[in-house]
């Protein structure tokens, strides 16, 4: 195996358990992991920003093939930088309006057609087409859809009191929500442990003998790290 | 009872972690192999990949980073082994910085083991700053949005790329997403506008809110979380990390499916016991006290 491979399984792997030593408390080794990650990623993200844009996207159009136009966004860009000094931070607002003024431009109508028309469309379609057909689970899917939707709506409508009728499509419209926020909770509980799942298979992985056990000799290495450093906490109170 | 109700609900939190480690552990290192139902949603996105002749561009964004990894890797992996089998033009490309490297291992990667040639076969595009605006970019203009690929070439002289001008001459899209922008920047920015059919591979956090985009036709299918990733390993028959989480999965599921039933049992069962809370205040429950949803401080007083 490769050294860099190996010297790549342990930082994993020993990053993986400062990582994990959060779980028994705040202590050095997470910490140590937690400003090394942000630190990692500042620095990757930087590197990959000059290389892909201002050297791709850039320097090579500008300078090779002569796109000068380029140069106008690329002083936009700039501009925002005068934040930092007082005295001409106004020249920021330039690159802002055209941010706001051309990201509004391009979501707005976009936005509207997709996440309101097409779903208001989505929506109602299937149960206009019900008629044709005889009512089966897919018709009733859709009613139960619909209906879901317009008391969610009235739940959210506060202009006028929630009282008779409009209390219990407001009340229904709750339920719904519940549902929704269930569902969202158990997809959620789904991801993190999928998160834990996959930084196990590795640790598994790493603990082979292939990779010098690193996971095992690292996991020792850390507990008796924190016993030492809680021994050094429980003197020093 | 009553007691033992208050014994449990003071329980160390770490032992549910440790509960929650071990039940991730075992199933990992002894698989059981529990059956996996193939959802309609992810069947769409094979059924469609499936109907492609050889030669249609398939355009994959990697649209994530190392912090999803352990969800959207497989799926990426899975989703490239059936393009190249299927003798796709696969370009790929991503929307996130940060994933840059990442994607361009597992693309490589999978391409390799195909024998694949990087510009003949495939390509990786690389990242483009923009997000959304990336995706107006290549819809008018691709060689405008990349001039060249990650590795440096011109995306112009590319043979992958012959004919394909802008997102019109592309297929299918299928976006790996774990959040903004990913799928919803793909069709609302994309789709609409160049009439390219779009699926989507999300993280399971974002994925409930996809499912009114599918019932509309929006998104053609949907593949969510490690479970739908498994899903895909079974369609195209290949033994992946998706499939090998699964059990572990399951299991972890099964024990906080139980923690659940168990502290809402307890609730009624011990009320008014004093609890020690996540940030280590303490707090009381049951139906007595009522439940208390306000600060720390609060459960103090």
């Amino acid at each position: 195996m490769a050294t860099s491979v190996l010297i790549g399984a342990w930082v994993a792997a020993g990053l993986t358990l400062f990582m994990f030593s959060f779980l028994y408390k705040d202590n050095p080794f997470f910490r140590f992991g937690e400003h090394l990650y942000v630190g990692v990623s500042m620095g990757y993200t930087i590197v990959r920003i000059h290389y892909d844009v201002m050297m791709k996207s850039l320097y090579g159009p500008v300078a090779q093939e002569g796109k000068w136009w380029l140069l106008v966004p690329a002083l936009l860009g700039l501009l925002v930088l005068t934040r930092f000094v007082p005295k001409v931070s106004w020249l920021s607002r330039i690159s802002f309006a055209v941010i706001v003024g051309f990201g509004s431009g391009v979501a707005i109508p976009r936005i509207i057609s997709s996440n309101i028309l097409q779903q208001v469309q989505g929506t109602l379609k299937p149960l206009l087409n019900a008629g044709s057909s005889r009512f089966g689970m897919a018709e009733l899917n859709a009613l139960l859809i619909l209906t879901g939707v317009l008391t969610v709506l009235v739940y959210f409508f506060f202009s006028i009191e929630h009282k008779g009728a409009i209390k219990i499509a407001a009340r229904t419209g709750v339920y719904f929500l519940m549902v929704y926020f269930g569902a969202a909770f158990g997809y959620t509980v789904m991801a993190r442990m999928s998160l834990v799942i996959g930084r196990f298979d590795d640790l598994i992985l790493f603990a082979s003998r292939d990779y010098a056990y690193a996971s095992l000799v690292l996991l020792i290495l850390v507990t008796l790290g924190l016993l030492l450093w809680e021994r050094g906490q429980h003197r020093s109170s | 009872m009553r007691e033992l109700a208050g014994k449990l609900l003071r329980l160390d939190r770490r032992a549910i972690f440790v509960l929650i480690a071990l039940a991730t552990l075992f199933p990992l290192v002894y698989p059981v192999g529990l059956p996996i139902r193939v959802s309609p949603e992810v069947r769409r996105v094979f059924d469609h990949i499936e109907s492609l002749p050889a030669g249609s561009v398939f355009l994959l964004s990697l649209d994530f980073d190392p912090a999803s990894k352990p969800e959207l890797y497989p799926m990426a992996v899975a989703l490239l082994n059936h393009a190249f089998r299927r003798d796709l033009r696969v370009v790929t490309m991503t929307l996130w910085v940060t994933g840059t490297g990442m994607a361009e291992k597992v693309v490589s990667g999978v391409a390799s083991e195909y024998g694949k040639r990087r510009g003949l076969d495939y390509a990786f595009l690389g990242y483009s700053p923009g997000g959304a605006n990336v995706i107006i970019n290549m819809g008018q203009d691709l060689n405008a949005a990349f001039p060249a690929d990650h590795y440096g070439e011109r995306t112009a002289d590319l043979p992958i790329l012959r004919g394909v001008r802008s997102l019109r001459q592309v297929t299918y899209v299928v976006s790996l997403a774990a959040g903004t922008p990913g799928v919803e920047s793909w069709y609302v920015y994309g789709k609409e506008k160049y009439g390219f059919e779009l699926g989507g591979g999300v993280t399971a956090v974002i994925a409930p809110g996809l499912y009114p985009f599918l019932d509309t036709g929006q998104i053609n299918g949907l593949i969510g979380g490690l479970r739908g990733a498994a899903e895909y390993e079974i369609l195209i028959g290949m033994k992946g990390k998706g499939m090998a989480g699964m059990d572990a999965q399951s299991a972890t599921h099964f024990i906080i499916i139980g923690l659940i039933l168990l502290c809402n049992l307890f609730y009624v069962l011990a009320p008014g016991t004093v609890v020690r809370s996540f940030d280590g205040a303490q707090d009381r429950t049951g139906p007595s006290t009522g439940l208390r949803t306000g600060s720390p401080q609060e459960g103090q007083r």
